[in-house]
């Protein structure tokens, strides 16, 4: 936790990590705030329909007279939410099972490695686009099967993570007074194997926020939920005259993608220092 | 590991995977909610208990459930992807109509994202730090977290609808068709745009992965003697550090086909292209799952056997792992 924290200091110490982070703390401040905020209720269809941006309508209205400022901000908690939540469960998958592979080895380690190759080739768009149309969309499934096809990349590392540090010596030393491998595992091994898979969750969060995008782009997401993907859906057969329906939101997106991606990388800069000498 | 040894044993894995996405495709659509054989006949088996019985009786849709998998494997390997009743056509054939105009945009998008991304990386890693560097590396980083369909709609509005350079929608253009080779000049005009918004979104990642191998190999001890030894920079570069920096971008070839396919969906849908993806979307709106379930099929295995190709290639390039 202390290494942590000291590794959030250097990132923002960091050109792109402190972009990152200003950005998405931003995002995210929105996001929790939008009820206090004083805007109109995204729902709201009192305004005239398709108002070019005005000091009333700072970013507009839509094909309903629906304040397109308070939709975009309204959004952000839809999108930020099924990031965090979905690549936490990636993250927690993967960790799980790579930690295993990578502590047990053996068979545990083949079996578990095959599963990662298997799903690292499959298209994970795909996989969830197939999953949806199957069952239906509804947020909660969206967040799960992301959550379950997006996990590989993370148990790859955390295997090659907990491959090395399980033969330093910390760690030999534990197994020398007996300590038991569920101990070894959770207390010595992942605590110090985890940080790149970290790194790499919060990369997963802007892979998560695009998959939900492009879901509620094709008008697969859950329509109970107002979303940059799907206000860009909504907005789309009006881009000849009303351009600020899907600009908006898309640079919104944008933006949270990016800071996300800005963090990741800043991240695994952090913790590989032999980048850094550059 | 002999050469031989190596192939096999990435021939019988590659089985095995596609033998897995069979196996978990399978497992989606029996744990669908309601009955398979109505699920699989779409709307038309709702009034129709003679075509529910049909289907019934070809996928065995009566017999216990490992007996079913084997009928759905041995009726895939006789080419038979299962019937779309909406098309009133076979889903092979529906794919195979599909397949060029998705290649057209994939194939091509995914080579010049390859050449272009590793040549800028290259060029920015010659000048590390450099402002030049700075500028393209955030320019890729804002190109990887654009998605394909907001970027398309962007370039529709700027070079179709403001500039009117290139067309926004479809393969060719319907008012005036042209004949001979007007008729695929016109395809290619028309994929101008989303060859571009497919290229734009899949280059960072060779970008950075030939910028970040680059720069790793720039810390090495063999590049700190060749310097101390005072020779000559450009050699150092062309000779040693380019070599090393494009095997990882090659490797990842394979996976970003994949990646490219997705995007060829969502741009697809967005410039009206009538390729597969758009097919797929269409039968996910009419819950069409025989085309669903083949086109996911397809595009899986493709993957598998693209990256199957690329170790080969990767194989007879890196002399590392010729010897191993």
């Amino acid at each position: 936790m202390k290494r942590l924290l000291l590794q959030f200091k250097q990132l923002l110490r960091d050109k792109y990590g402190l972009t990152g982070t200003i950005i998405f703390t931003f995002m995210v401040a929105i996001a929790l705030l939008a009820p206090y905020l004083p805007i109109p209720d995204p729902n709201d269809m009192s305004a005239k329909a398709f108002l070019p941006p005005s000091p009333k309508h700072p970013l507009g209205t839509d094909h309903l007279g629906r304040d397109l400022l308070s939709r975009v901000i309204w959004g952000a908690r839809t999108s930020l939410a099924v990031g965090i939540i979905a690549a936490g469960i990636s993250a927690l998958v993967g960790i799980m099972l790579g930690a295993l592979a990578g502590y047990f080895g053996g068979v545990v380690d083949d079996v578990i490695s095959r599963i990662i190759e298997i799903f690292l080739m499959m298209p994970t768009f795909f996989l969830v686009l197939f999953i949806v149309a199957v069952f239906g969309s509804n947020m909660a499934y969206i967040m799960i099967v992301i959550g379950l096809t997006t996990w590989p990349t993370t148990a790859r590392i955390t295997r090659a993570q907990v491959l090395s540090v399980r033969e330093m010596t910390f760690v030999e030393a534990a197994r020398a007074v007996g300590a038991g491998s569920r101990r070894i595992l959770f207390k010595h091994v992942l605590p110090n194997a985890i940080h790149p898979a970290i790194a790499n969750m919060v990369l997963l969060i802007g892979q998560a926020i695009m998959i939900e995008a492009a879901l509620s782009y094709l008008g697969l997401g859950d329509p109970n939920f107002p979303s940059w993907g799907r206000i860009i859906y909504e907005g789309q057969p009006y881009i000849l005259t009303a351009w600020w329906i899907p600009l908006f939101p898309g640079i919104a997106l944008v933006l949270t993608v990016l800071s996300v991606n800005f963090i990741g990388d800043a991240f695994l800069r952090v913790m590989t220092p032999r980048f850094k000498t550059l | 590991m002999a050469l031989s040894t190596y192939l096999t044993k990435r021939f019988l894995e590659s089985i095995l995977i596609i033998f897995a996405i069979l196996l978990i495709n399978f497992i989606i659509i029996n744990s669908a909610p309601g009955d398979p054989a109505r699920f699989m006949g779409g709307e038309v088996a709702l009034s129709s208990p003679q075509y529910v019985q049909a289907i019934r009786e070809r996928w065995g849709l009566d017999k216990p459930v490992y007996e079913r998998f084997f009928i759905y494997v041995y009726n895939l390997l006789r080419g038979d992807l299962g019937y779309s009743y909406r098309y009133l056509q076979p889903v092979s054939t529906l794919i195979l109509e599909r397949l060029p105009t998705t290649l057209l945009l994939t194939i091509t998008s995914t080579i010049l994202a390859f050449l272009i991304g590793t040549f800028l990386g290259l060029k920015a890693v010659q000048r590390v730090g450099s402002k030049g560097d700075a500028f393209l590396t955030t320019l890729m980083f804002v190109f990887w977290s654009i998605p394909a369909f907001w970027l398309g709609i962007i370039l529709i509005m700027i070079f179709g609808v403001q500039l009117k350079w290139f067309p926004i929608s479809g393969l060719i253009n319907v008012r005036e068709m042209k004949t001979g080779i007007w008729y695929y000049l016109d395809i290619l005009y028309h994929s101008v745009l989303p060859i571009t918004t497919l290229t734009l979104i899949t280059m960072p990642v060779y970008y950075k992965l030939t910028r970040d191998t680059a720069i790793q190999q720039l810390t090495e001890d063999y590049v700190t003697t060749f310097r101390a030894v005072g020779l000559d920079e450009s050699r150092l570069f062309r000779r040693h550090v380019f070599r090393n920096a494009i095997l990882p971008p090659i490797t990842i070839f394979g996976l970003q086909l994949g990646y490219a396919i997705a995007g060829a969906a969502l741009v697809e849908t967005v410039f009206g292209w009538p390729g597969m993806g758009r097919l797929l979307l269409d039968s996910i709106y009419t819950r069409d799952y025989p085309v669903i379930m083949g086109i996911y099929l397809i595009i899986s295995i493709s993957v598998v056997l693209s990256n199957l190709i690329v170790d080969l290639v990767y194989m007879l390039l890196d002399p590392r792992i010729r010897v191993r």
